[in-house]
């Protein structure tokens, strides 16, 4: 046996290799450039797979732990003894795994030791965050003699065996309190999740998921193991579970359905969104179908049923999860949360990273009794004592295949994120749409203060002759319909006429008197880099010319080039609003909405405090952005009305 | 409860949208430029660059929306390290110094008012603390956006007085206002409170909010752990003793001993 090369399990390792690698890529991605990057969580959504799945299904998918610990140890049904340590071990590593998944989602991990000095006994996280620490710690004392044993430690062995009981029991205690606490969790906001899934009896309805969950992982692994080992699996012990967990699954049925029909939320299984057919999905998946699979006379004694019964008592319940935690928080959200394929390649990983340390583990250690350990695996590397030179060991070969399939596994791990998250997260690009001009008159306002504007047009109803028609223009940067209607000849007027350009505009492009904003503010949120390289390289001389911008010797990097006025000095315009400064970021142009406020505030501001009297309002929000005339008070204070429905350009 | 609490009270009636609140909220809080981040509806959403935003309500109203600061904050009864507090005059703080990042705050708030730092490596959330730093230190008398308002829509007082002036205002004006004040009585009273002329449950008073405090959801489970945790054990140790016993005692019966307590213990 030692000596045959197993398939089954070299395949799976190389797989789980692989999975692990491109998990890890992303958590790199994830620990240097944020949450934004790596996964779909948003403000209204703020917890998804990580938690759902890698938290509050991983604690659950451990519960086998404490569940056949209680069959052997507190009911001494013995005969379960041979699935007990794997039981423990999977559990174990199941905490491990919720560990490492919450280090991973949490937003500032380095405090995750604060719960255990602070306390704040009034959290349900906190209740959870404490259980699970000392759940995790009676799994290691369960786990330790296994390993005690293996290395033959055999005084630590006896000791901790004599604490078997107590440690079983104490795991027992923290795991109904910490199973249900991670149902308290999504009690304290009813209007979050919808109404399929809350429930005032959330802990309870989590801590009997947990039960059936445990003893369909236990299943599981078992049939998988015997199918990785070319063993054959515990069948009567595990029909046994089957039966078990199918009176917990029909419990469990009954409790949902009632509690759902007693509040009254039965009816929105039947509503036909997206979210009912999930329910309807989850319900089927997690309870009906196992049932009928452990049940039914014609199957229960197929082995393949019961190993697919347990498998789908695990997905549905993990999506039963997975939906409290992210994708039911939908209802007051008002928007879907649906898991990145980063978050779900990370998840993954965490999965198959603990999967590797079991298969580890029961390679090397007595897990189950028909696999024994291989003292010889992982001996280690010697070198001929001639040559000096390192004899290879007999697991070189595996290494080799793993740190292969690591690599791979990486790989695609950052061709999945998306394009440029090794920069961070970065906005929705949002380009700047020009403006459009109108026809307008300014007509006194019968007797009150100020003008009144009427667009010229459809909606002119006294076109007097005095009036003269003069064009605005319409600014609305981000298109969304919302205008502002600047009166440019006015402006124009005031600050100087035709010679007054530069008082507003840069004339950096040579040969324009004015340069429009929207030629180079060129996007609404984020600042446009205008500056052409290949069109000025060409200009002074192609390839030969360098040094004319780029000193010789210094990196050819913006920062230590010549600043662009060392040749369009003659561009600069005084006194100018926005003088061309030898700063760094030349060539960068700010964006639209912080550069049209910041000129357009900025006048008006000193035009409010020389005018104060006048206007103390000018540089208030409403002077541009004027609603439709009857709702906005200082609009209408200032005497200034806008006809309604204005075209658009 | 005869503790000092301060409130806000915004009159929708009275708001012209201008976004003065907006932008002092940004100045004395040092918040960054809006960006339109994909985890956000548009730019001009809350977000953590933006603590306080205006929103349309029906028949073109403004609602200024920031953290509500509720009485009995859901928010700082979910914080696992105690990172959220509520200070003695009311305002729901943060200290990201303790924050260990698990959003849990996000999750609990009832009103979902609560933002992220999504692009930032060392996230903080970010929301409204009723610019509690700056009035403890004497830089502020009151919070900036109440300051800025130039009609006098939100104003900032003891929630007392203000909830008096709320009602006075309603009913000296009758037919003005709807015959209610946001934030009286909604998940046990908040420290923000709103009168209108409009409905108000498209602009974060969802009809589903509830009268009673939130934590207590979660208080009235937690109260039993102690318990369960005995009863539990307890029970367990006895039914194992028990079990244990009974198969002993059979054992003692039918010889071989071993075999006996074995079987005795399948069935």
């Amino acid at each position: 046996m030692n000596q045959q090369v197993n398939v089954r399990l070299a395949v799976t390792r190389t797989i789980l290799w692989g999975v692990l690698g491109a998990g890890m890529a992303v958590a790199v991605v994830r620990f240097l450039r944020g949450l934004g990057v790596t996964t779909a969580l948003t403000d209204l959504t703020p917890w998804g797979l990580w938690v759902g799945f890698d938290v509050v299904s991983g604690v659950a998918l451990a519960a086998g732990g404490f569940v056949i610990a209680a069959t052997v140890h507190v009911f001494h049904l013995r005969r379960y003894q041979p699935v007990l340590r794997p039981a423990i071990l999977t559990a174990f590593l199941g905490y491990v795994a919720v560990v490492i998944g919450l280090l991973v989602d949490l937003g500032r991990p380095w405090n995750i030791w604060r719960p255990t000095v602070f306390w704040q006994p009034h959290s349900a996280l906190f209740e959870v965050a404490w259980c699970v620490m000392l759940y995790l710690t009676v799994l290691a004392l369960e786990f330790a003699p296994v390993v005690f044993e293996g290395i033959g430690l055999t005084r630590a062995y006896r000791f901790l065996k004599r604490l078997t009981l107590p440690l079983v029991i104490t795991g027992i205690a923290l795991s109904t309190l910490h199973q249900s606490s991670l149902g308290t969790l999504f009690v304290i906001n009813p209007g979050r999740i919808h109404p399929l899934w809350w429930s005032p009896i959330l802990p309870l309805i989590f801590f009997v998921s947990a039960v059936a969950l445990g003893l369909a992982m236990v299943t599981l692994e078992s049939v998988v193991s015997s199918w990785l080992f070319h063993k054959e699996a515990e069948w009567p012990l595990l029909a046994g579970l089957g039966r078990a967990a199918s009176w917990v699954l029909v419990g469990y049925l009954a409790l949902r359905l009632a509690d759902l029909g007693w509040r009254g939320s039965l009816r929105f299984a039947l509503e036909g969104s997206g979210l009912a057919a999930l329910f309807l999905v989850e319900l089927t998946i997690s309870t009906v179908l196992p049932i009928l699979l452990f049940t039914l006379p014609s199957l229960r004694q197929s082995r393949r049923a019961r190993g697919w019964g347990a498998a789908l008592v695990v997905g549905g319940f993990v999506l039963h999860r997975v939906t409290v935690a992210g994708i039911g928080h939908t209802r007051a959200a008002g928007e879907v949360y649906l898991p990145a394929l980063s978050e779900l390649i990370v998840s993954l990983a965490v999965v198959a990273g603990m999967a590797l340390v079991f298969l580890f583990f029961v390679e090397n250690l007595k897990v189950w009794d028909e696999i024994p350990p291989r003292p010889d695996h992982f001996r280690s590397p010697t070198t001929d004592p001639v040559s000096r030179v390192l004899v290879r060991a007999p697991w070189w070969g595996a290494v080799q295949q793993a740190a292969g399939a690591w690599v791979v596994g990486a790989i695609l791990g950052v061709v999945i994120l998306e394009a440029g998250a090794g920069h961070g997260a970065a906005a929705r690009p949002d380009p700047v749409v020009g403006p459009g001009a109108i026809g307008i008159r300014r007509i006194p306002n019968g007797g009150g203060p100020g003008v009144r504007l009427v667009l010229a047009g459809a909606g002119d109803p006294a076109p007097a002759a005095d009036v003269a028609l003069s064009t605005a223009l319409l600014l609305d940067g981000n298109g969304d319909g919302r205008y502002v209607l600047f009166e440019h000849e006015l402006h124009q007027a005031r600050l100087g006429g035709a010679s007054s350009c530069e008082r507003c505009h840069h004339r950096t492009v040579p040969a324009l008197r004015a340069t429009s904003c929207t030629r180079c503010h060129r996007d609404m949120y984020a600042p446009t880099d205008t500056f052409n390289h290949a069109r000025h390289a060409a200009a002074v001389g192609g390839n030969r010319s360098c040094e004319r911008c780029h000193p010789a010797g210094a990196a050819k990097v913006r920062a230590a080039s010549e600043p662009c006025v060392s040749c369009h000095r003659q561009d600069q315009v005084r006194p100018a609003p926005f003088p061309v400064t030898l700063a760094l970021g030349e060539g960068i142009a700010p964006p639209y909405r912080t550069a049209v406020h910041g000129l357009c505030v900025d006048c008006h501001r000193r035009q409010e405090a020389a005018l104060s009297l006048r206007d103390p309002y000018l540089s208030r929000c409403p002077t541009c952005h004027r609603g439709s005339g009857d709702r906005t008070e200082l609009a209408v204070r200032r005497g200034w009305t806008v006809a309604e429905g204005r075209p658009r350009p | 409860m005869s503790v000092r609490s301060m409130a806000i009270l915004t009159d929708v009636s009275r708001c012209i949208g201008c976004e003065e609140c907006v932008q002092a909220c940004k100045r004395a809080n040092h918040l960054g430029d809006d960006r339109p981040y994909g985890w956000q509806d548009d730019a001009t959403a809350l977000s953590a660059e933006r603590w306080t935003t205006i929103v349309r309500a029906p028949r073109g109203r403004y609602v200024r929306l920031h953290c509500r600061h509720c009485l009995e904050p859901a928010c700082a009864s979910a914080c696992p390290v105690g990172a959220l507090r509520r200070s003695e005059w009311g305002a729901v703080t943060y200290d990201p110094d303790i924050c260990m990042g698990c959003r849990y705050c996000m999750v609990a708030c009832p009103f979902l008012l609560t933002r992220y730092e999504w692009a930032s490596p060392t996230p903080r959330v970010r929301k409204c603390i009723l610019c509690f730093d700056a009035i403890r230190e004497g830089r502020l008398e009151e919070p900036a956006c109440t300051a800025a308002c130039p009609a006098r829509a939100t104003v900032f007082g003891e929630r007392d007085e203000l909830l008096a002036e709320a009602w006075r205002r309603i009913e000296s004006s009758p037919g003005k206002y709807l015959h209610r004040v946001w934030g009286e009585h909604e998940v046990g009273g908040t420290s923000v409170l709103y009168i209108s002329d409009v409905d108000l449950s498209s602009a974060g008073w969802s009809h589903d909010l509830r009268r009673h405090s939130y934590p207590a959801l979660t208080s009235r489970v937690l109260k039993t752990v102690p318990a369960t945790f005995v009863g539990v054990s307890a029970a367990m140790f006895g039914l194992s003793w028990v079990i244990g016993r009974r198969m002993k005692l059979a054992a003692r019966g039918t010889e071989p001993a071993a075999e006996g307590a074995r079987r005795g213990g399948e069935e």
